[in-house]
């Protein structure tokens, strides 16, 4: 594949501003260790030996306790089932993952009451949550979860509106008026109230919330891609694709819309990081994706609650800190490297 | 102006006019003959004789109320039962013996009819304006009650389809007839009287004109002094006209009583460490284990107590909508019920300090059937009866039949509750059930289990006196939305049951059905209860006092100033005060105190070790 030398340039340019580069890696080792997870942080075991068979339960089905030898049929306790094998020393063994809880369960003790400190004998290494279940595991898994929600709101929200946006600023007049009045009236819509009532009287799942907000995001995009949009159509390759026929359609998505991916791409790393900012505090307001889900703004809920439990706010704020700074330096080197001024030539 | 007033005042004295010749026909009614009066001066009492009066007492409100109206719009605010308590009237019920017991009448007795009580009224009995308190009064209130003006279509409906008339005999005599004949008629008809020489002949303005009037009153506090927004002082009547009668007596010792609005339940604990106001509820596990952990405790300055009550419970638990295809197999639900790892929950998540409700009707008296226990957390079980419909585990654990999982979808409407179910959730899984949480805002879930809409419900119902089975069980109410019977529960003997329970009017009779409808709801499964707080847990400053048993069955708050039935127990102890003021500014400690009091603690419940929780 042939990559346009000034896009090698860009790229380039961007490897070149270290800080947003750094945090690029960081950033897409983040999402890739969330793919991941379930080999990380997870109640099932990576390998299971017993008898002269290997097992290795992390994607499969429920394995019940009695294929162990143990005597229930639900699913095994791979921590017990750990231990177990270590008394028994009938040379059978399980390899647990390094955090050994997933996101739902609750570890919960005699004569204990939960949130539970952080503590590397346990190995619930942030502590738990206020009903048992390890930071860890709820971190990592609601850190999937808020990552691609925000991916793919910022899909929904950038196909609408630019799609929308650029078809303001090429038809122009009546056309550009009237959705210029209909974003003017849709954005004095209270959209935090409205997802509110929404998610009130029907709790969303993930895509539907994604649809939720998408009601409200795609406005933003619209005036900046209308705008630049006046000014490309005005330029000599769009004159010379219409003159050779093409249809308005193609002349914006294929001449328009590739012209201005510059734009579009510095704008989306802050719409990630504003996504998710949106869904942690839905969450944290309690009209969220629903429970049990793992979640920042659950989190964030909890650790507002038990301020004394200070392992929950600390592990959860220090994480947001974490992935809307790398998010916002990423977003910075690409708005650097796709600078119009270094690469455009005025004539 | 002045024409307007005195064109008002001729309205007024016309309209007394109508109402004293409308009187005057009622007069003319004749007193049966055969009447068997009725009193009780033998039921213990429970007052402290210790106890002196004197003291200002301080507590806090959320909100400053709307109104002191008790009826028409926004009149059901928080401080209504303030208002209320300090309202009597014919006649009460004994809080620990449930006999009926004298308020505003000395005597009563029952018609042959069964829809009639007569009533003697105590001759001393006054309004706080000095006002005589006379049958008339009470014949006023039906008229009130039905009035449009009032805005009150709930009040304007009861008082008419409950109450058919009142018959005034004379000053002190007079009867309650209902519409209809039915069981435990003192419960209906044992209303209130309304100042008629207050309220005069209502008209449409009566919301607005009435609105900051504060209505005369029969109880032992009249509101004295007001702030819109800020405070609410009242004080005791200094010759209240029912302080020595037998069950008032060495009650309602405060002299003044104030409520201070604070906006926040966290920022009232602030005033109450400050002894800003006396007293404050600690039930919720977080206060009473952890938040009361601090030096006034420590030091003996505030008390704490755990009262047990012997009320109807809440019946709170899950509600399966057996119109739901899953749940219309009786071997499902039972297994359902096994799958609920309630005591779990009460052990890990709620600190032992819930307990475990065994069935719909706990604390209702004779009329629980308190043989009945809850289905129990328990795996075998569930394998037995899934196998016996027909289910099997799928590859993910979870029960499997004709391709569908076992896993349904569990309503609630409270974020608090959330730690619970999460818990019950990952318990069902070892059982093989999946329950899909879904939290909804309060009122909407409540909407949806009206309209029968969920598969499981998780909610609370509130209590009566006696136990209503006909709402939440009967066929007429099932599988039609706006009704309480929210399982859609529909069984032909159970109907028939519930039908004789409902038209009986021999209370031996209505127990023993009472006793056998639970025992067939146990057999149909639809409900699973969950937990139940038989208690009251309170803390106080140290320099007020309580009866040696400090409270009764029905006790909900220990330092209720006014309430007739279980109220106005405690007292003001001025060296008790005066000590411990002096002890802290000198740093001196006392010993801490936690008083426990189980003289009411239902029976059923008496296995379970304290010693253990503290």
């Amino acid at each position: 594949m042939k990559i346009n030398p000034l896009t090698i340039k860009k790229i380039q340019r961007f490897k070149s501003i270290k800080r947003g580069y750094y945090s690029f890696i960081i950033f897409g080792l983040m999402i890739c260790v969330s793919l991941f997870a379930e080999l990380l942080v997870n109640n099932r075991a990576l390998i299971v030996h017993y008898g002269d068979r290997y097992f290795f339960p992390t994607y499969g089905d429920m394995i019940p306790g009695r294929t162990f030898g143990l005597d229930y049929d639900y699913e095994t306790n791979y921590r017990e089932l750990a231990k177990h094998f270590a008394q028994d020393g009938s040379g059978n063994w399980v390899l647990m993952p390094p955090v050994p809880y997933n996101a739902y369960e609750n570890d919960l003790r005699e004569d204990q009451f939960p949130p539970f400190p952080p503590s590397g004998q346990d190995r619930h290494y942030l502590g738990t949550d206020a009903v048992g279940r390890d930071v860890v595991a709820r971190l990592v898994y609601g850190f999937r979860i808020a990552i691609f929600f925000s991916l793919g709101l910022l899909l929904v929200n950038y196909t609408i509106g630019v799609s929308i946006g650029s078809a303001m600023g090429y038809f122009g007049g009546r056309f550009d008026l009237f959705f210029q009045r209909i974003i003017e009236i849709w954005s004095n819509v209270p959209f935090l109230y409205v997802i509110i009532i929404i998610s009130s009287i029907m709790v969303p799942n993930f895509f539907m919330l994604i649809l939720i907000m998408a009601f409200f995001g795609w406005i933003g995009i619209t005036w900046t891609m209308r705008t630049i949009t006046y000014k490309e159509r005005a330029r000599e390759y769009v004159l010379a694709a219409k003159g050779l026929g093409a249809s308005n359609i193609r002349i914006i998505f294929k001449h328009i819309i590739p012209n201005t991916i510059a734009i579009i791409v510095t704008f989306a790393p802050f719409a990630v990081s504003g996504g998710i900012v949106a869904l942690t505090s839905l969450d944290y307001l309690g009209f969220g994706l629903p429970p049990p889900t793992p979640s920042w703004g659950e989190l964030l809920q909890q650790g507002w609650t038990n301020l004394d439990a200070w392992w929950i706010s600390g592990s959860v704020i220090a994480a947001m800190i974490i992935t809307l700074v790398t998010v916002t330096f990423i977003g910075e080197a690409v708005r650097e490297a796709f600078d119009p001024k270094l690469h455009t030539v005025y004539e | 102006m002045t024409f307007f007033c005195r064109m008002m005042r001729g309205l007024t004295i016309a309209a007394f006019l109508i109402a004293t010749l409308h009187g005057a026909t009622l007069i003319a009614a004749e007193l049966p003959s055969d009447i068997d009066w009725l009193t009780n001066d033998t039921d213990p009492v429970y007052a402290s004789p210790e106890a002196v009066k004197g003291g200002t007492f301080r507590d806090a409100i959320l909100s400053f109320p709307a109104t002191f109206r008790m009826v028409g719009p926004d009149s059901n605010n928080s401080f209504a039962g303030v208002l209320r308590s300090n309202q009597l009237g014919l006649i009460g019920i004994h809080p620990n013996t449930e006999n009926i017991i004298p308020e505003l009448a000395t005597h009563w007795a029952f018609g042959q009819d069964r829809k009639t009580m007569y009533f003697k009224l105590n001759p001393a009995a006054r309004w706080s304006d000095g006002q005589p308190v006379t049958a008339r009064d009470f014949a006023y209130t039906i008229e009130f009650m039905r009035s449009e003006h009032i805005v009150a279509p709930f009040y304007n409906d009861y008082y008419t389809r409950e109450i058919d008339q009142v018959i005034v005999y004379d000053d002190h005599t007079l009867a309650v007839v209902a519409t209809k004949a039915k069981p435990d008629l003192h419960l209906t008809l044992a209303i209130g009287p309304t100042p008629r020489h207050f309220y005069g002949e209502l008209d449409e303005d009566f919301v607005r004109k009435f609105n900051w009037k504060i209505e005369p009153n029969t109880g032992p506090y009249q509101i004295t002094e007001f702030a819109k927004g800020k405070s609410i002082k009242l004080k005791r009547k200094r010759d209240w006209w029912a302080a020595d009668l037998r069950y008032f007596k060495n009650r309602f010792n405060i002299n003044t009583v104030i409520y201070t609005v604070v906006r926040d339940f966290n920022l009232q604990w602030e005033y109450f460490k400050k002894a800003r106001i006396d007293t404050f509820p600690i039930t919720f596990p977080d206060f009473w284990h952890v938040k009361t952990d601090i030096p006034i405790f420590q030091n003996g300055y505030v008390n704490k107590i755990w009262f047990f009550n012997d009320t109807q419970q809440s019946a709170m638990g899950l509600w399966l909508n057996q119109d739901r295809e899953i749940f219309k197999d009786p071997n499902v639900r039972y297994a359902f019920a096994h799958a609920m790892s309630v005591e779990k929950v009460i052990e890990k998540v709620l600190r032992n300090d819930y307990f475990r409700l065994e069935h719909h009707y706990v604390g209702y008296g004779k009329y629980s059937n308190n043989a009945i226990k809850a289905r129990r957390f328990d795996l075998q079980k569930v394998d037995e009866y899934m196998k016996k419909a027909g289910w099997i585990r799928g590859a993910d654990g979870i029960w499997i039949k004709d391709g569908r999982r076992f896993s349904v979808e569990v309503t609630y409407g409270f974020e608090g509750h959330t730690p619970r179910l999460v818990v019950l959730k990952e318990e069902a899984k070892k059982a093989g059930i999946e329950l899909r949480l879904q939290k909804l805002d309060s009122a909407a879930s409540f909407k949806k289990f009206l309209e029968k809409k969920h598969d499981v419900a998780w909610m609370g119902w509130s209590t009566g006196l006696r136990p209503s089975f006909w709402q939440h069980y009967h066929s007429i109410n099932a599988h039609k939305p706006q009704t309480n019977n929210i399982t859609n529960t529909d069984d032909p003997e159970l109907d028939k049951m519930i039908d004789a329970y409902r038209n009986s009017l021999d209370e031996n009779e209505r127990i023993q059905l009472s006793l056998k409808i639970q025992e067939k709801l146990q057999e149909i499964g639809s409900f699973v209860p969950t937990f139940m707080v038989p208690y009251i847990r309170q803390a106080f400053w140290r320099w007020w006092r309580l009866p040696h048993i400090p409270g009764t069955k029905t006790t909900e708050n220990l330092f209720d100033p006014f309430g007739s039935s279980s109220g106005g127990l405690f007292w003001y102890d001025k060296d008790l005060h005066e000590e411990t003021k002096k002890a802290m500014k000198n740093k001196v400690k006392f010993p801490a105190v936690t008083l426990i009091e189980e003289t009411y603690k239902m029976k059923f419940l008496e296995n379970t070790k304290f010693s253990d929780i503290l």
